[in-house]
């Protein structure tokens, strides 16, 4: 019995047609497409990115391990990876925490189990990529740096965060002379909650004057070193900076270092979220694998 | 955004069950079937309803507002997926340490769990075999076994809750000539997804279908927040509303095929007692898959509803008059 071609019949058909179509050619053509321009930085252990896109089943468990919660689940915007980890280190860093909780959290062995240490997370490299604003270069102080940065009426909470770069840094005789001045006991990590709120113009405009004349402010900026959570594996190394900076401020007769990143760095980002400059001088290169110095000359050669 | 519209048709659902249950009594007395939303429209929707049976097969088209007896299944259903999705929520907002994950991998106090198709794409893709996935797809294929398949469907697929109040609207919608007619597709399409998908990751080396996963992307929405790539579930859902009923669960879903496949030779079925049936095809109306009560009710193939399309909801024991239905495990009998 042949069967008339009504028009409902054609369109089921054709309808039928275009989805199988579309899921087909969604497949072949799609994949290629939407396919991330810019490698994320993937936590820690990740494998190399195409067999991670290919093991990560999306679950998000390595998000919520996260202790320091900087991971997040990539969207449309990420390209293909919907539901992937990953990690923008300038709005919060991977700080390897001990026992890499993200890889035992991992279901599938996308993120390798054989890692046990954050010293073995090879997630990419930091690379120097702003050497012209970076403040070692120019042989600046990071806390100077970040005082002259900060007014007193818009920028209280960054306050805060300078002074607890700072406390440690002081000697006991400058602790004594600022906590005298501020009235305060004694002058302590804890204490700086209350520093901020009885901050006045006043003070503050003598905090800044008596800082930049501390026994701390005679080396420049190494915050990327300081920081670092594998800095006892020496990623970043200080040299003295052999030609002149052109660029070099006049508040310091500091000696000018050049930050060298080495074969240990990770790639982790705490140095590119901890950078004093903004934009920040040092960035991490996501995947990136380490280069000797001689090596590099001769590939721009 | 994706629950805001969902949401008041639930609310919707709601205020219609009640006024379901309010004609109860009316309902038994006439022995009709009402197609009531409020008690003062009930003379205006009884003659909808007459108009309806008229012409047939028409009837099938609003079958949710017909009376259902009981909700006890559905109610114990809802809670049960919606507690389930908020354990995963609470794992994450309160840090409530019992179900981990979201749907596509989690942790069940700390076992792993996996969705097998997922996991099954990734092994086709990666070629990579993880222990720890292998043995979180086998729990889930052996949970799935024990409960029946596509149970997973209705009991705790979030996307499948949402399809439902959309059903509903869908159903409303039809009742009120809005639109005109529900669309089929051929029921086998999910099989062909399947497979194409299957040989897509393999082929791609990586997991299209994943991409795509309304399922995977409500379920890390609800835990996760949602991102863009939630309008392509708001998407699928306007099209089931507007067009064709349930689309994606029927006919699409590769995730449902993985657990139809489990669901066949899953003992735990729903049992057809032929004595106690009447033989009024009201299980049928509430069935939200119309192919999967034809082959046992219909037909009388089995004692037990075989399809793999079965999803365990329990709405046809709810209609169910005549006790003819129930709960039971397939081969019990004989074993003991």
């Amino acid at each position: 019995m042949k069967k008339a071609i009504t028009r409902r019949f054609f369109f089921k058909k054709t309808s039928t047609a275009v989805i199988a179509g579309g899921a087909v050619v969604y497949g072949v053509a799609g994949v290629p497409l939407l396919k991330s321009k810019e490698l994320l930085l993937r936590p820690p252990g990740a494998l190399d990115e195409d067999t991670f896109l290919a093991s990560c089943i999306k679950c998000g468990q390595c998000l919520q391990v996260c202790p320091p919660q900087v991971i997040d689940l990539a969207g449309i915007s990420q390209g293909l990876g919907i539901g992937t980890p990953f990690i923008v280190p300038q709005q919060g860093a991977c700080i390897l925490c001990k026992g890499l909780p993200c890889v035992l959290a991992c279901p599938t062995g996308a993120l390798d189990h054989q890692i046990s240490e954050g010293k073995e997370a090879a997630m990419g490299l930091a690379v120097l990529s702003k050497p012209e604003t970076c403040l070692a270069r120019k042989g600046e102080n990071d806390i100077l740096y970040e005082l002259s940065r900060t007014t007193f009426e818009t920028r209280l909470q960054a306050l805060a965060e300078t002074l607890t770069k700072l406390v440690p840094r002081l000697t006991f005789d400058e602790k004594k002379t600022i906590s005298a001045e501020l009235g305060l006991g004694n002058l302590e990590l804890s204490g700086i909650p209350r520093i901020v709120a009885e901050m006045t113009p006043e003070l503050f405009a003598w905090l800044k004057k008596y800082v930049a004349e501390t026994e701390q402010t005679k080396t420049a900026c190494r915050i990327c070193l300081q920081t670092c959570p594998i800095s006892s594996e020496q990623p970043i190394v200080f040299q003295a900076e052999k030609e002149a900076n052109p660029e070099s401020s006049k508040l310091n007769s500091v000696e000018k270092m050049r930050p060298v990143v080495q074969r240990t760095c990770v790639g982790c980002g705490v140095c590119e979220e901890k950078c004093p400059t903004t934009p920040p001088s040092i960035t991490i290169v996501s995947r990136k694998k380490w280069q000797p110095q001689a090596l590099k000359v001769k590939v721009q050669a | 955004m994706a629950a805001s519209s969902p949401e008041s048709e639930g609310a919707g659902m709601s205020e219609l069950l009640i006024s379901d249950n309010e004609t109860v009594e009316q309902d038994q007395v006439s022995g009709e079937n009402n197609v009531a939303s409020g008690t003062k429209k009930l003379k205006v929707s009884k003659k909808s309803a007459k108009a309806k049976k008229r012409k047939g097969p028409g009837l099938r088209d609003v079958s949710i507002l017909e009376n259902p007896h009981r909700n006890k299944w559905r109610l114990i259903r809802w809670s049960f997926l919606l507690s389930v999705n908020f354990l995963f929520f609470a794992s994450f907002y309160f840090d409530v340490q019992i179900l981990e994950g979201s749907l596509s991998g989690s942790r069940l106090l700390g076992f792993h769990l996996a969705d097998p198709f997922a996991a099954l794409q990734m092994m086709l893709a990666s070629q990579v075999f993880n222990i720890n996935l292998i043995i979180g797809t086998t729990t889930v294929i052996i949970i799935y076994l024990l409960l029946g398949g596509r149970f997973f469907c209705s009991w705790v697929c979030p996307y499948h809750i949402l399809a439902e109040w959309g059903e509903t609207l869908h159903k409303y919608l039809l009742h009120k000539r809005i639109i005109k007619r529900n669309h089929m597709f051929n029921d086998r399409f999910k099989y062909f997804f399947f497979a194409l998908f299957l040989l897509l990751s393999a082929f791609s080396g990586y997991t299209i279908f994943e991409v795509i996963n309304p399922v995977a992307i409500l379920s890390r929405s609800i835990v996760y927040g949602a991102g863009l790539i939630i309008l392509w579930v708001v998407a699928l859902l306007l099209f089931e509303i507007f067009y064709s009923r349930r689309a994606w669960c029927r006919y699409f879903c590769p995730v449902g095929v993985s657990y139809n496949l489990i669901g066949r030779i899953a003992p735990f079925k729903i049992h057809w007692n032929v004595k106690k049936c009447s033989n009024c095809k009201k299980c049928q109306r509430a069935c939200m898959v119309p192919w999967v009560l034809k082959e046992t009710v219909n037909m009388g193939a089995a004692d037990y509803v075989v399809s793999g399309d079965c999803t365990r909801c329990g709405l046809c024991l709810d209609a169910c008059e005549d006790g003819a239905l129930s709960y039971n495990i397939r081969y019990l009998d004989k074993l003991i």
